[in-house]
């Protein structure tokens, strides 16, 4: 990326009295990117959010916005803003007053402010609608509202504080979509806290997921979804069969009783790893061509696809997900590639992972062409 | 069951409106007292406009309420912002109950106080000792209405408006004390109701040339009541009755607007 660096954590962390909310976080946002903080509540994405517009400080390490640590400055006088959970529009101004307000505060003149107001308006599309009390508005009309107050008031960094969350799934695919197209349109740098994995794999340039105050990992959407770091992640992000397994060496891995060929090297022989599978990439069959045999126990109809719950000899549950309805009590096959496979050692740290990675595709021995020719460009992509 | 509740709502009003009703009527007697009805005459009114004493009170009543009240609801409104921001509990729940034993102690007991405290201090009763007792008592009325405004208020608007860039000034200003507005000017009223209502402080620590109408006419009764105050009272009730017609018709305005406009949106 050749995009600047707009905002730096140096080891940043809060505590309040003994409990830790934030443990030593180190992150990096280029500017004109879309980045998403994902992790269940309590995991500290809203507190990273409340750091870097002022509400909170840290109470140890550094701040660092344009080169500059702001650790001690206040709210107003930093060049970020942010779009609340709850709207938090001021009900005593209607949607005109509510946008002009940063730009009235910077005593801007009123026809400047009046062209901004109708730019911003127009930009989340509710022109013709200056004149509007707040309570007059939907749910969605007032985050649009929001959001264009926010932008008013030219943020170099766009805070987004699990705006959508309130509102019904319809509207909130809508809005995540007219999100991304402002953000590409205006070049300013968001960072949107969720919850929601969906949205944030739909939305982000970048991840970062959160758990326990730590960054988990962090990535494109594809290089965390497929390639999770640890059991967390591969947990919280999608939907993901993991069972224990030991990787008996470099491409070979035993779990559930077998050996499977794999796309992963790099660990001590015969270490104990955990080994995902996900739902979407497990296929049924026959039970003579299956790599495992599974009876089905239970199926469910999700719309675009059944989910099937399967349980193999050794009483492990299997998800599956397959487009054709399978029989309930039937004995299938369960089929799967070698590069559906993946793998993580427990406790292994991010960098570690990532290290690891490139020391085996950088000298591959793959053991089938075809399936790294499509590997070896994503690995490249998330550096 | 429906004429039982009927003829109890009459008896009720009855009850209530039944000596107001008799005062204005009597207030238009052409004789001197209220035994016996001897005609109906203006002459009662045309006393109290002549009455400069009593016209000179009334307006003493109305600038000491305007003047108590005023005062009373920037003194409270600081007071309430103060108490909501108050971080430690024991400290909030401590200025809180201060604030209601004021507002639940009898006046006479205030009164007293204030008259003990004023000579205490040397003041000289009149205009200015009543004055400070009417905003005194009038600052917890203020405080109990603009609190609860407070605790409603949506508190990520004050982050809302640091975040778009204002200083701490210019959140009170400019979010902060619009948004609570309706619970200052309820405060203002009430405070001012108080005010134009209240006898027992006021004949505490009001002294000679300066006479708000609860205390003069207590003092004029004594003598028995001349049918001038009748006069008087019929005007007051008049105005009020205006008044209350005017909010209603103004509060009904205003819910027209808002379901036009909804309509609209729909």
């Amino acid at each position: 990326m050749t995009a600047e660096k707009i905002l730096e954590f140096k080891q940043v962390a809060l505590a309040f009295g003994e409990t830790e909310v934030l443990k030593n976080i180190d992150l990096t946002l280029d500017s004109g990117q879309f980045y998403t903080l994902l992790g269940p509540s309590g995991s500290g994405k809203s507190t990273i959010l409340k750091l870097i517009s002022g509400q909170l400080q840290p109470s140890g390490g550094e701040v660092v916005f344009d080169g500059k640590v702001i650790n001690d400055q206040p709210a107003e006088k930093r060049r970020v803003n942010t779009v609340f959970q709850n709207y938090s529009l001021f009900p005593n101004m209607n949607v005109y007053d509510n946008v002009a307000f940063g730009p009235r505060l910077k005593k801007m003149s009123e026809t400047v402010i009046e062209e901004k107001v109708k730019e911003m308006l127009s930009l989340v599309k509710l022109s013709g609608y200056e004149n509007r009390e707040i309570n007059e508005l939907s749910g969605g009309q007032q985050q649009r509202v929001a959001i264009a107050r926010a932008l008013a008031n030219d943020p170099e960094l766009l805070l987004l504080d699990e705006p959508l969350s309130a509102l019904d799934y319809k509207l909130r695919k809508v809005l995540q979509t007219e999100l991304r197209t402002i953000q590409r349109r205006l070049g300013i740098t968001f960072v949107f806290v969720t919850h929601d994995q969906e949205e944030a794999l739909a939305m982000s340039d970048w991840i970062f997921v959160m758990n326990d105050g730590v960054i988990q990992q962090q990535g494109t959407p594809e290089d965390i979804y497929d390639e999770p770091v640890n059991h967390f992640v591969a947990d919280f992000i999608g939907e993901s069969n993991i069972v224990p397994g030991i990787m008996k060496d470099d491409y070979l891995v035993h779990f559930v009783g077998k050996d499977f060929e794999s796309v992963d090297a790099g660990m001590r022989p015969n270490e104990a790893v955990e080994v995902v599978l996900r739902p979407e990439d497990l296929d049924l069959t026959t039970p003579e061509e299956g790599k495992l045999s599974v009876t089905i126990k239970n199926q469910s109809f999700r719309g675009d696809y059944y989910e099937i719950m399967a349980q193999d000899d050794d009483l492990n549950l299997w998800q599956v997900q397959v487009t054709n309805p399978a029989e309930i009590g039937a004995r299938v096959g369960l089929t799967f590639d070698p590069e559906d496979i993946h793998i993580m050692r427990y406790n292994e740290s991010e960098e570690d992972f990532d290290a690891r990675l490139e020391a085996y595709e950088d000298d591959e021995t793959p053991t089938d062409p075809s399936d790294s020719a499509d590997k070896v460009p994503e690995v490249f992509d998330h550096e | 069951m429906k004429i039982i509740e009927r003829t109890w709502l009459t008896f009720a009003f009855f009850l209530l409106y039944a000596p107001i009703l008799f005062l204005v009527v009597y207030s238009f007697n052409s004789g001197e007292a209220m035994q016996g009805f001897d005609g109906f005459s203006f002459v009662h009114y045309q006393e109290l406009w002549q009455d400069t004493r009593l016209l000179q009170i009334v307006l003493n009543t109305l600038i000491l309420a305007l003047a108590s009240s005023l005062i009373a609801t920037v003194v409270g409104t600081i007071g309430a912002l103060a108490i909501f921001r108050t971080q430690r509990k024991l400290l909030k729940e401590t200025l809180l109950g201060l604030n209601n034993v004021l507002l639940v102690s009898p006046d006479v007991i205030i009164g007293a106080a204030f008259l003990i405290l004023m000579t205490a201090l040397g003041l000289k009763l009149g205009f200015v000792t009543v004055l400070l007792a009417h905003v005194a008592f009038s600052i917890p009325i203020v405080v109990l209405m603009v609190l609860p405004k407070l605790q409603e208020m949506n508190r990520d608007l004050v982050l809302a408006a640091q975040d778009l860039g204002a200083t701490p000034t210019e959140v009170l200003t400019k979010v902060t004390l619009p948004v609570i507005s309706p619970g200052i000017l309820a405060g203002f009223f009430m405070a001012l109701t108080y005010s134009l209502d209240d006898f027992a402080v006021t004949f505490f620590v009001t002294g000679n040339g300066f006479s708000t109408l609860a205390v003069e006419v207590y003092s004029r009764a004594r003598q028995g009541v001349s049918l001038e105050i009748n006069a008087l009272s019929t005007i007051m009730l008049f105005v009020a009755f205006i008044m209350v017609l005017f909010y209603y018709g103004y509060s009904q305005k205003q819910k027209g607007k808002k379901t036009k406009l909804k309509e609209k949106v729909k």
